[in-house]
């Protein structure tokens, strides 16, 4: 870079890339300004769309932390799941419209990730009837999972309940983030606006301090815009 | 359509931004590089779009590799917008061609827009900022704007942000242009049409397209940190040829009911249908540079039978404004259909 910077440039450029710096800025600079700027917690899951490429492979992302933060808490996790392998794979099948869904440990959490065509309410739907059963066994070894179970009996409440906790999907494109902000603002402004894009940084660090975990982008997809059952009859797999 | 004083306006707004005219020259990306090359469609490019260079026979192929600025000053390393404007020579002497740029989405809408982005972003003189506002930046959780490169005074980053600040629709583009970077090479970057053209299959169905060209060998970036070299690229294309060719595929979207099809300031969902549609192969950067660099002129309206713009008001003011730049440069006219 230039030659004609001083020792007090060079510092002020180095400070933000060390660890220190970052510390005491999410220790005190965040904190401030997340006082000073409201930032309410964007809503989980594909935003709402009537368009069909919008209702295939879309990606439910759920975070569920267990009550139990032991290993002995997550070796119950993983065996409720490892029990139930037959009633998940004949649920999914019996579904049809699930592409992958997985199953993951992280830290205390049992997180569920799937690709899925169709509305989230009725894949939720879907799940309560072939099983919800597993669902219940899962759930009820998760912060506040007693309150929706059994899920049979709750089905709005439970939708609602894997819905709070489905990851925020960030956009594809950082502006966009700040349409999905806009949007739950209710600001609607058209051309000419009044906005600051170098406050996008802060918006975004903010955002991530509301959403503590959330899904970057809307994923690649080796085929986009086709649904499972479009796949499973071009490659002739009949169900 | 566009009439010709309009396009003449447009092209004269953009010189007038310059900071030397470059007479002779493209008033916007000025330096650029001629290839030669093969393209070859998929197997499946024939399904979707009945134009002569996807029916999968090896088409000749003119590229021009460009960097977005204008004037004669050669700033490979500098973050900047890179072109690349593809000519497939297909039969009778004629052409289709296909302008791509770096940038995923423009910033302005339409022909207005235009005219009010290049009063706002002129050209400013550019400066290191005082290290005591990169203070106060940071105490904002602002990132402090870059340092400027060695020989740089004057840019239209300035204007181009109180731009994007005014106009939501603009935000998208100029954000991208603000952290685009410098790519390793002309051959390991993406390149997008932005505008929406309408393919025709052998049944006759319209489908509306955007059109990436995604390279074989990766994306890769210089670091931007490093104080950047100001010419490398040509060398580099040379170098890379030389051993071997280069080869981009070309990828085609394909919109929704619903997508911004005249809009090229709105992206698409990443979730549209992608088909590949064929992969060129550049094999040797052209000896006549003149000819296959400087006077070859480009028309993002020049299409073979099968395609068709869409009513993207800016392609629409392209088709003038390219003619009439090329006529300025006394540019090599070229067929149309």
């Amino acid at each position: 870079m230039p030659s004609d910077e001083g020792l007090l440039d060079r510092f002020v450029d180095w400070v933000p890339t060390t660890l220190v710096f970052k510390c005491v800025a999410s220790w005190t600079l965040v904190p401030y300004w997340a006082r000073r700027t409201s930032v309410k917690s964007l809503p989980g899951g594909p935003p709402p769309s009537s368009r069909h490429g919008d209702n295939v492979q879309c990606m439910m992302n759920l975070i569920m932390p267990l009550k139990v933060k032991s290993p002995i808490g997550r070796a119950e996790a993983a065996l409720a799941i490892a029990q139930s392998q037959d009633a998940i794979y004949a649920g999914l099948n019996n579904v049809g419209t699930v592409h992958f869904a997985r199953f993951v440990i992280v830290g205390d959490n049992i997180c569920m990730f799937s690709v899925y065509d169709g509305d989230f309410t009725n894949y939720i739907r879907d799940f309560i009837a072939t099983i919800g059963e597993v669902f219940n066994e899962v759930v009820k070894l998760v912060e506040d999972g007693e309150k929706v179970t059994p899920c049979e009996r709750n089905v709005e409440a439970f939708i609602q309940w894997i819905h709070e906790r489905d990851l925020y999907q960030v956009p594809d494109t950082a502006t966009d983030f700040l349409r999905d902000q806009e949007a739950l603002n209710g600001d609607r402004a058209v051309s000419p606006v009044n906005d600051d894009l170098t406050l996008l940084p802060r918006k975004m660090v903010l955002q991530l301090r509301a959403n503590k975990n959330v899904s970057l982008g809307s994923g690649y997809r080796a085929y986009p815009g086709f649904s499972v059952a479009q796949v499973r009859k071009q490659l002739g797999l009949g169900w | 359509m566009v009439d010709t004083s309009t396009a003449k306006r447009l092209v004269q707004a953009i010189i007038d931004n310059l900071e030397q005219p470059v007479p002779g020259r493209r008033p916007v990306h000025t330096i650029g590089i001629g290839v030669k090359g093969e393209f070859v469609a998929s197997d499946v490019a024939r399904a979707y779009c009945i134009a002569e260079h996807f029916n999968g026979k090896p088409v000749r192929v003119s590229v021009r590799f460009s960097n977005g600025l204008g004037g004669v000053k050669q700033h490979d390393g500098w973050s900047d917008v890179r072109g690349m404007a593809t000519r497939f020579h297909i039969s009778g002497e004629r052409g289709n061609d296909l302008i791509a740029t770096s940038l995923g989405e423009f910033f302005v809408r339409n022909v207005d827009d235009f005219f009010e982005f290049s009063k706002i972003a002129k050209r400013e003189k550019y400066e290191r900022r005082p290290w005591w506002r990169k203070v106060g930046d940071l105490l904002q959780l602002k990132i402090p704007p870059r340092n400027p490169y060695p020989n740089e005074t004057e840019n239209v980053d300035e204007g181009a942000l109180r731009y994007a600040n005014r106009n939501r629709f603009a935000q998208l583009g100029i954000f991208q242009v603000g952290l685009i970077g410098a790519p390793k090479s002309y051959a390991r970057a993406s390149y997008h049409a932005v505008h929406t053209f309408w393919v025709t299959d052998p049944h006759g169905v319209r489908r509306p397209v955007r059109f990436s060209w995604q390279p074989v060998a990766g994306v890769r970036k210089t670091n931007p940190k490093a104080v950047p070299h100001e010419k490398y690229l040509f060398d580099e294309l040379r170098d890379r040829l030389q051993r071997w060719p280069a080869r981009f595929m070309l990828m085609m979207t394909i919109g929704e009911a619903g997508d911004a099809l005249d809009d090229p300031t709105k992206p698409w969902p990443a979730r549209r249908v992608r088909v590949a549609m064929g992969t060129l192969t550049l094999i040797k950067v052209s000896e006549d540079q003149e000819a296959d660099g400087e006077r070859i002129s480009f028309n993002p309206c020049r299409l073979a039978p099968g395609i068709e713009v869409s009513n993207d008001p800016i392609l629409e003011a392209r088709l003038g404004a390219y003619e009439v730049s090329r006529e300025m440069r006394g540019g090599c006219p070229f067929k149309w259909r």
